[in-house]
C-alpha cells in the first residue's frame, strides 16, 4: 500500500537497516525505480520518439542520412586538406579513416546529445513535475533511452558500412554491449547531475554549448592518440571510444586497464548522478 | 484494502507548514543550495502556517478560502508534489490529483495519444488504458476530436478529456482543485454524478468557489485563511461564516507580501 510519511520536510521511511543492507538498497534503488515506473517511461519515450520521427517530413530518413553525410564530410576534410599521421594498422586508406572517425563520432554524439539536452530537461517537463505526481528522476532515464535509439541508428549505419567496405565484421563486434551498457550508465549519471544543476541555473546549458565542441577535440575522435599520454584518459570518453574501436575496427580485445577505467568511471558517475539528483529533487520542484 | 472502517484516518497532518523561498535575485538560488548551511539568501513566504487536519476514510471535505490563502498548496503538499517545510504528514492510499487538468497534455499530439501519456502519469498501465479507452472516450464525449491534435481543442474540451482520464484512475483518495469551473453545465453535472458515485467508496478532498457544489458534495467544510484553518465543521455553518467574512473584511492588498 502506498503511504507517505513526512516529518519536517524529510520523508521518513520506517526501516531499520544495517550498513550492508543500506549499501545494497542504495545500489539497487535506481533500478528498482526504473522497474517501478517502466510503464510511464515507455509511454513518454514512445511520445518523444514519435515526435522526433513523425514530426518531421523525413523522419527516419534524416536519422540515417545525417550520419552518412557526416562520414563523407569528415573523410573529405581530413584526407584531402589536412594530412594527419594515420596509424599504420588503418592502412592509410580514406575509407579506413572515415570508419575511424565515425566510430568515435557515434560515441561522442551520444554524449553530446545528452550534454546539450540534460540541463534543459527539468524546464522542458516543468508542467509535469509541478502539477502531477511525476517521478522526476525518470526524465533523465527517458532522455537517455531516446538518445540510445538515435545512437543505435548511427551504429547500425556504421555496422552496415563496415560490412560493405570490408565484406564482414570481426567477431569481437559481438562484444558491443560491453561498451554500450557502461556508456549508457555513464551518460545517465551525467544526465542526472546536469539536469539537477540545470534546474537551478540556465548557465549549465550555456556552459555545455561552449564546452562540448571543445571536448570533441579533447577526445580522440579525429586522431589516434599516443597511449603513453595518460592525461587524455582524464576525459572519460577516451576509454569508451578506444574500446569501441578495438572491438569494431581492429577486431581485438580492449586493453584490460582501459576497460577497467571505463567500468569505474561508468559506475561512479551513475551512482554519483543519482545520489546528487535524489538529494536535490525536492528543492528542484520549488525552483522550477 | 483490508479493513475499511469509517474511523480510519487516511490523511493525517499536524502543524503542517510550507514556506516558499522568495529570492531578490535569480542567482541567489544557487548560492542557497551551495551555501545554505551557512546563511540563508531568501525571504521565506509562509503559504501554509499551521494546519492540523485528519481526514477519515469515506469523508468528503470541501476546502474554502480566498485566492492565495494556501488551498492549492495544501492539496499539493497532501498529494506529495512538494514537501512541507515543517510539520508532520501521513497519507495512506493511492491518491489521484485532479489539480491542473490537462497539465500533461502535449498540444501537438492527438487526444488519443494524450490519454496514453496522461494515464501513464497517473499510474495506469498501458493495457488498462487500452481496455478502458472506449469508456474514457465516451465520458469525455468529444467525438471525432479525439483524433485531432489537442492544440485545436477549446478549453472546455481539454477539461472534458482530462477529467475523463482522472475518472478512470482507480484511486482511494481523490483531490480536486477547482477543476470543473470550465466545463459546461451538462458536463459539470456528469462530473458531479461521477464524484457522487466515487464518494461511496473513496475519500474526497475538494476545493471550490461554488458553494452549491460544496454544500451538495461535502460532509465537512474547512475554511482556510492565511495558511491556517479558521473554521471547520458542518458545510452550511462554515459557508455562512465564510460569506459573512467576505462581506465584512476588505480585500487585503498586503496578502501576497513576504514576511515572517
Amino acid at each position: 500500500m502506498p503511504s507517505v510519511n513526512i516529518v519536517n520536510g524529510k520523508q521518513i521511511v520506517v526501516e531499520h537497516l544495517d550498513r550492508s543492507q543500506r549499501v545494497h538498497r542504495f545500489l539497487a534503488r535506481p533500478f528498482v525505480q526504473m522497474r517501478f515506473h517502466q510503464e510511464l517511461i515507455q509511454a513518454v519515450l514512445r511520445r518523444e520518439l514519435r515526435a522526433r520521427f513523425q514530426g518531421s517530413a523525413g523522419g527516419w530518413f534524416w536519422a540515417v542520412v545525417a550520419p552518412l553525410v557526416a562520414i563523407a564530410v569528415y573523410t573529405f576534410a581530413f584526407t584531402t586538406n589536412l594530412q594527419l599521421p594515420l596509424a599504420d594498422n588503418l592502412g592509410g586508406h580514406r575509407v579506413a579513416y572515415a570508419l575511424f572517425i565515425f566510430s568515435g563520432i557515434v560515441v561522442f554524439n551520444f554524449f553530446a546529445e545528452m550534454a546539450y539536452r540534460a540541463p534543459m530537461l527539468m524546464h522542458e517537463y516543468a508542467h509535469y513535475i509541478k502539477h502531477t505526481i511525476f517521478p522526476s528522476d525518470m526524465l533523465a532515464v527517458i532522455a537517455t533511452l531516446r538518445a540510445t535509439v538515435y545512437t543505435a541508428v548511427s551504429l547500425i549505419v556504421l555496422l552496415l558500412f563496415l560490412l560493405i567496405v570490408r565484406g564482414g565484421l570481426p567477431w569481437t563486434a559481438l562484444l558491443l554491449p560491453i561498451v554500450f551498457l557502461p556508456l549508457t550508465a555513464f551518460l545517465l549519471g551525467l544526465a542526472w547531475f546536469l539536469c539537477a544543476v540545470g534546474a537551478f541555473t540556465r548557465d549549465a546549458g550555456y556552459l555545455m554549448i561552449n564546452i562540448v565542441p571543445l571536448l570533441m577535440f579533447a577526445s580522440p575522435v579525429f586522431y589516434p592518440h599516443n597511449s603513453l599520454n595518460l592525461l587524455i584518459y582524464a576525459n572519460a570518453l577516451t576509454g569508451y571510444i578506444e574500446v569501441m574501436r578495438d572491438i569494431l575496427l581492429f577486431g581485438r580485445f580492449p586493453n584490460p586497464l582501459v576497460y577497467a577505467w571505463v567500468l569505474i568511471t561508468s559506475a561512479a558517475t551513475f551512482y554519483f548522478g543519482y545520489w546528487f539528483f535524489d538529494r536535490y529533487r525536492n528543492v528542484i520542484v520549488d525552483v522550477l | 484494502m483490508s479493513s475499511s472502517t469509517s474511523s480510519e484516518v487516511v490523511v493525517h497532518a499536524r502543524h503542517l507548514g510550507k514556506a516558499y523561498q522568495l529570492y531578490a535575485r535569480r542567482g541567489d538560488w544557487l548560492k542557497q543550495v551551495m551555501l545554505g548551511w551557512w546563511k540563508s539568501y531568501y525571504k521565506p513566504f509562509w503559504v501554509l502556517r499551521d494546519i492540523d487536519l485528519d481526514v477519515y476514510r469515506g469523508e468528503s471535505i470541501g476546502i474554502l478560502g480566498r485566492n492565495g490563502c494556501g488551498k492549492s498548496t495544501l492539496l499539493q503538499v497532501i498529494c506529495g508534489m512538494t514537501l512541507p517545510s515543517r510539520g508532520e504528514l501521513r497519507v495512506t492510499g493511492r491518491i489521484a490529483p485532479v489539480l491542473a487538468l490537462g497539465a500533461t497534455f502535449d498540444a501537438e499530439l492527438s487526444g488519443r495519444e494524450n490519454i496514453m501519456i496522461g494515464g501513464a502519469v497517473l499510474g495506469l498501465k498501458r493495457s488498462e488504458l487500452l481496455r478502458n479507452f472506449e469508456s474514457i472516450a465516451e465520458f469525455a464525449g468529444i467525438g471525432d476530436y479525439m483524433e485531432q491534435a489537442v492544440k485545436h481543442y477549446s478549453m472546455g474540451m481539454r477539461t472534458r478529456l482530462a477529467f475523463a482520464i482522472c475518472a478512470h484512475v482507480d484511486a482511494e483518495i481523490l483531490v480536486v482543485d477547482e477543476a470543473l469551473a470550465v466545463g459546461d453545465a451538462a458536463f459539470q453535472r456528469k462530473c458531479m454524478d461521477w464524484i457522487d458515485r466515487f464518494r461511496k467508496t473513496g475519500t474526497l478532498l475538494f476545493v471550490s468557489h461554488s458553494m452549491t457544489e460544496v454544500r451538495r458534495l461535502c460532509t465537512r467544510a474547512i475554511w482556510i485563511e492565511e495558511g491556517r484553518i479558521r473554521a471547520s465543521g458542518e458545510p452550511s455553518t462554515v459557508i455562512r461564516a465564510y460569506h459573512r467574512a467576505l462581506a465584512m473584511e476588505k480585500d487585503d492588498i498586503h496578502r501576497f507580501s513576504a514576511g515572517a
